[in-house]
C-alpha cells in the first residue's frame, strides 16, 4: 500500500515541478544575448561603480605615487625623472599591467585627484599578453605632473584613454 | 582492510594494488559534483564505499603567508579569494580582526552596509550551495532557476562596489562605498520578487518526493558527532545544535534585528540528515530576507569610514574575530608585532575544513552515490578547505 501512495505523490510532486517550469514559458526571459543582440553596448550599461580596466589621465598625475604604494601586488609602475639643475621633475612612465591587476580598487581609492580610475570597460583580450601592460605614457614621452592649484583640463570621456590603447595593441583605427 | 595514511609515495603505491574485493577508485579532482578541485580516494567494495579519504591541498594559494608580506590594507583583496561565493564575509572578519586589534571604531551606518552586504552575499551563496545540491542529485532546473536569482544580487553588489564575485568591499575602519537610495530600493523590490520565489523552489524541489526520499536519512550526523568534528553553520545547526554567533556572539549590528535560528529537527527523516542541511539552508534565506528588510529601514545616515591612518600599524598583539559566514564560522587569528605593517601571523579558520574531516567518518558504508549527497548537503567549498 506504502508503495503505491509513494508512486502517486512522486508523480504528483513531478507534476507540481512541471507545473512551476511550465509558467516560466510565459515569463520574461532574463538572459540576453552578448554581445551582439543587446541595444547598447554592456559598456554602457554597467553602473558608473563598475571595477574594469584601469585608465589613467596623465594629464592630472602630480606624481605621489599612492597608487602605487597602495597596489598590493605591484601591478604600477612609475617613474619620476628628477632634472638635478632645473629641479624640474616628469612623468616618464606610467605602465599598469592589466594582465596582473585584480581589480580590488585600492590604488584608486588613494588617488587624490582621480588620475587612475577604473573604467567600465572588461573587453581586453589580445593574442599577446605583454600587450595587456597599458603604458600610459609612450616609451620616450614625458608628462608634467599635474598642480592641483592650476585649472584642471577638460574631461574626457570615461573608458576613452584605455580603449584607444588596446585598439592600438590590436590594430584597430 | 586497507591501511590509509599517506604519507609516503610508496604508501601510495601499496594503495594502488589491488586488495581482495575492494578496489580503489579516484574521485576528481576534476569531478562534476565536487565542488571545485577536490579529490576523494574512494576505498570501495562494489557500490559501496569502505571509505573515502579526501585529499586536500589542490587549490592552496598560500593565502596566509601572502598576509605576512602585504600590509594590513592590502590584503583585504585576497580575502575575497578565500570563499569566493561568500566573499563579503571574509572581508568583514578580516575588517573586524584589525579593527579590534588597532583600535578603531567603525561608523554606524557603515557596520549596517556590512550587515546588508553580507545577508545579501550569505542567501546568494545558499542559492549556489542549494541549488548545485540539487543538481548533483540529479535535478538541473532548480539550479538553473537559483543562479538566475543570484544574477539580481550580483547586479546589486556590482553597483554597491563595482564587483560581482570578488568585492573587496570592507575597509578596514568601514566600507569602500556606500550605499545610494535607489540601490536600497532596488534591494527591496528585489525581496518583493525573491520571497514567493523560495514558495515557487519549495514546490519545485523542496517538497518533491523523490528529491525528499533522495536525502532524507542519508548520512545523518548526531549533535554529539557535529560538534565534536567541529562542524559550524548551517551543518551544525541541521543536527539540532543551537549555535550561531550572530545571535550568541552578537558582532556588527546583530543584536539589533530580529531574526530566528533555524535548527535541524528531522524534517523528513532523522536529524541531522543531508536533507536537513538543505532545509535548513533554504529557511535562512528566508531569515535573511527578514534580517535585509530590518536593515534597510534601521540604517542610520552618517559616516561609512573613520578616519584610520594610510599605514597601519597596530599595536604588539594578538585577536581573533570571527563572523557567522554562509559556511559557517569564519575566524581571523591575527598577530602584530607592532613595529611592521605588515601582519605578523594571520590564521583563518574556515567552515568548509572541518566539513571535509568528517566525511571520512561519514562514508562508511554509504553508497558512491551518497558521497556525492554528503559533499554536496555538508556545503563543501574547495579554496575554503585549502586557503
Ligand atoms: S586595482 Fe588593485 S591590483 Fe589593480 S593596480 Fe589597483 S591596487 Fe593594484
Ligand atoms: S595616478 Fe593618482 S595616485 Fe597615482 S601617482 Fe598619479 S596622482 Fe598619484
Amino acid at each position: 500500500m506504502q508503495y503505491f501512495t509513494n508512486i502517486k505523490r512522486s508523480m504528483m510532486s513531478v507534476l507540481e515541478g512541471m507545473a512551476v517550469t511550465f509558467s516560466w514559458l510565459f515569463r520574461r526571459p532574463y538572459t540576453v544575448q552578448w554581445p551582439d543582440k543587446i541595444p547598447e553596448p554592456l559598456e554602457k550599461t554597467l553602473p558608473a561603480t563598475y571595477r574594469g580596466l584601469l585608465e589613467v589621465d596623465t594629464r592630472i598625475c602630480t606624481a605621489c605615487l599612492a597608487c602605487e604604494k597602495a597596489c598590493p601586488i605591484e601591478v604600477i609602475a612609475i617613474e619620476v625623472d628628477r632634472n638635478s639643475e632645473t629641479k624640474e621633475r616628469h612623468i616618464v612612465r606610467f605602465d599598469v599591467d592589466a594582465a596582473k591587476c585584480m581589480y580590488c580598487g585600492l590604488c584608486v581609492e588613494q588617488c587624490p585627484t582621480d588620475a587612475i580610475h577604473h573604467t567600465t570597460l572588461f573587453a581586453a583580450t589580445t593574442p599577446d599578453i605583454g600587450d595587456l601592460v597599458l603604458t600610459f605614457i609612450k616609451p620616450g614621452e614625458r608628462a608634467l605632473p599635474f598642480k592641483p592649484k592650476d585649472a584642471p583640463p577638460a574631461a574626457i570621456e570615461r573608458g576613452a584613454i584605455t580603449q584607444a590603447l588596446l585598439d592600438s595593441r590590436r590594430g584597430v583605427e | 582492510m586497507i591501511k590509509q595514511e599517506l604519507k609516503n609515495i610508496d604508501e601510495l603505491r601499496i594503495l594502488r594494488e589491488p586488495v581482495e574485493g575492494e578496489m580503489l577508485v579516484n574521485m576528481g579532482p576534476q569531478h562534476p559534483s565536487t565542488h571545485g578541485v577536490l579529490n576523494f580516494l574512494l576505498v570501495t567494495d562494489g557500490e559501496v564505499m569502505h571509505r573515502a579519504v579526501p585529499h586536500i591541498g589542490y587549490l592552496h594559494r598560500g593565502i596566509e603567508k601572502l598576509a605576512e608580506q602585504t600590509e594590513y590594507a592590502g590584503f583585504m583583496p585576497f580575502t575575497d579569494r578565500i570563499d569566493y561565493l561568500a566573499a563579503m564575509a571574509a572581508n568583514q572578519a578580516y575588517a573586524m580582526a584589525v579593527e579590534k586589534l588597532a583600535g578603531y571604531v567603525v561608523p554606524e551606518r557603515a557596520e549596517f552596509l556590512r550587515v546588508i552586504a553580507c545577508e545579501l552575499n550569505r542567501i546568494a551563496s545558499h542559492l549556489v550551495a542549494t541549488g548545485s545540491m540539487a543538481m548533483d542529485i540529479g535535478a538541473v532546473t532548480p539550479f538553473i532557476h537559483w543562479i538566475r536569482e543570484r544574477e539580481y544580487i550580483n547586479e546589486i553588489t556590482e553597483e554597491l562596489c563595482g564587483s560581482r564575485l570578488t568585492y573587496n568591499y570592507c575597509r578596514i575602519g568601514g566600507v569602500s562605498h556606500d550605499l545610494p537610495a535607489t540601490l536600497a530600493g532596488k534591494i527591496l523590490l528585489w525581496l518583493d520578487h525573491f520571497e514567493p520565489i523560495i514558495d515557487e523552489f519549495d514546490r519545485l524541489i523542496t517538497h518533491n518526493e523523490i528529491f525528499v526520499h533522495r536525502l532524507a536519512d542519508v548520512c545523518a550526523i548526531s549533535a554529539q558527532n557535529a560538534t565534536g568534528y567541529g562542524l559550524v553553520g548551517p551543518n551544525l545547526r541541521a543536527s539540532g545544535v543551537d549555535w550561531d554567533l550572530r545571535r550568541d556572539k552578537p558582532y556588527s549590528v546583530y543584536d539589533r534585528f530580529d531574526f530566528n535560528i533555524v535548527l535541524g529537527k528531522g524534517f523528513r527523516g532523522a536529524v541531522g540528515d543531508s536533507y536537513d542541511r538543505f532545509v535548513v539552508r533554504v529557511l535562512e534565506m528566508r531569515e535573511s530576507c527578514k534580517i535585509l528588510r530590518q536593515a534597510l529601514v534601521a540604517l542610520p545616515a552618517g559616516e561609512i569610514r573613520s578616519k584610520v591612518p594610510r599605514v597601519i600599524k597596530p599595536p604588539v598583539g594578538e585577536t581573533y574575530a570571527a563572523v557567522e559566514a554562509p559556511r559557517g564560522e569564519l575566524g581571523y587569528y591575527v598577530v602584530s608585532d607592532g613595529v611592521s605593517s605588515k601582519p605578523y601571523r594571520v590564521k583563518i579558520r574556515t567552515g568548509s575544513f572541518t566539513a571535509m574531516s568528517i566525511i571520512e567518518s561519514l562514508s562508511k558504508g554509504v553508497m558512491i552515490a551518497d558521497l556525492v549527497a554528503i559533499i554536496g548537503s555538508l556545503d563543501v567549498v574547495a579554496p575554503e578547505v585549502d586557503r
